[in-house]
């Protein structure tokens, strides 16, 4: 190893990812050549100083431009969440338009056949759904198109839980 | 990275995606005085460094929810920040900085140095010069090219390893390596000629 080859691999020396045998030819050439022995000293300091100072040579943030990020970074935190609300109260209202739908189509006996399985069987099981869904097919018109919260539960289990690619209403 | 800050950036995401009342404050708290930093580091400009400052944030608020946990979350912090940064100088033209390679140590066709060495090591110990040396190595710092400045800061100022850095560039560890490597023969060659001088003078 000469003292060119050595400067290239003071990166590993110091990392220690140099190879060992490697690193044992270089401290051999560190113990009997004083200009490398030097060159790493100083080499060393660079980095070891710098992470020492690091207060020194960061950047300090000015109070003002501190009070300004804080002010705009306040400010669009607050419209974030506005903006998903907005979504989600969207998303809400179309369920709510898919419920009133299928409703009025269950009382009008327009459901698909997938759907109409899958509510017969719910409403076997389900005394509540089952009471709810016969009085509207008795009245043939639905009185409100928005269920009770619990019936509306599990409509919206029931549409989740149909296949892809099946319809709810017949055409 | 600490085990401590593992734990904080961990509690500040998720008051972050749960939308946590000073959650935002927190993030201030932790990352205001970095990011601006980074950003000065890359941009050199002050009212740069603040529009980016205000670009990043904007962008971890934004993508809080979908941000994966693959990677730390200080990790992708700064990687936004560089990012964000390097976009903003893409776009303006790059004022020269010195050239590297005149800075580079000197060989005989031997290799042997070509030059005797003078041994500061010692004599920046002092604590009394720390404030100088900082400056110092800042202004050296800044004149590297943006290529050299970013891995040197990531690296020997934050004191984030070879890998985290990488992660954060989306380079190699040896493209890191040699790159910080390259910014400390300069930034050696640099203080050697200002501490000479200082003696001479
Ligand atoms: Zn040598
Ligand atoms: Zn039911």
């Amino acid at each position: 190893m000469n003292c060119k080859e050595l400067a290239y691999m003071l990166a590993d020396y110091f990392d220690g990812s140099m190879d060992p045998r490697l690193r044992e030819e270089l401290d051999a050439h560190l113990a009997m050549c004083e200009p490398c022995m030097v060159f790493t000293k100083t080499y060393q300091a660079v980095s070891d100083k710098t992470r020492l100072l690091r207060r020194h040579i960061e950047y300090e943030i000015p109070p003002e431009v501190r009070k300004r990020l804080e002010k705009f970074v306040h400010a669009a935190a607050l419209k974030y969440p506005e903006k998903i609300r907005e979504y989600r109260d969207q998303v809400e209202r179309d369920r709510r338009g898919k419920i009133a739908d299928l409703v009025s189509a269950a009382a009008a006996g327009r459901l698909s056949s997938a759907i109409a399985l899958l509510m017969e069987s719910h409403c076997a099981a389900c005394p509540e759904c089952g009471e709810y869904f016969d009085s509207l097919r008795k009245t043939g018109t639905p009185p409100s198109v928005d269920p009770p919260d619990g019936i509306r539960a599990h409509v919206i289990t029931l549409m989740q839980t149909l296949p892809p690619g099946e319809e709810f209403f017949l055409a | 990275m600490s085990a401590e800050r593992w734990k904080e950036d961990e509690a500040l995401l998720e008051s972050l995606r749960k939308g946590a009342p000073g959650a935002v404050d927190e993030l201030l708290r932790l990352y205001q005085g970095k990011i601006f930093n980074l950003a000065m580091s890359i941009l050199k400009n002050e009212s740069d460094a603040e529009e980016a400052a205000q670009d990043v944030f904007m962008t971890v608020i934004r993508k809080v929810e979908t941000f994966q946990g693959n990677s730390a979350f200080y990790s992708w912090i700064y990687r936004i920040c560089v990012n964000t940064c390097l976009m903003r100088l893409r776009g303006k033209r790059r004022n020269e900085t010195v050239s590297i390679e005149e800075f580079m140590p000197v060989f005989t066709d031997e290799g042997m140095h070509a030059s005797p060495m003078d041994d500061w090591s010692k004599e920046v110990e002092r604590d009394a010069l720390n404030e100088e040396l900082g400056r110092m190595i800042r202004k050296y710092t800044e004149e590297l090219s943006e290529k050299y400045r970013v891995v040197f800061v990531l690296s020997d100022v934050e004191g984030l390893s070879n890998e985290e850095t990488a992660k954060i560039l989306g380079l190699s560890v040896p493209a890191i390596k040699s790159r910080l490597h390259r910014a400390r023969l300069y930034l050696r060659e640099q203080l050697s000629r200002y501490l000479l001088e200082g003696k001479a003078g």
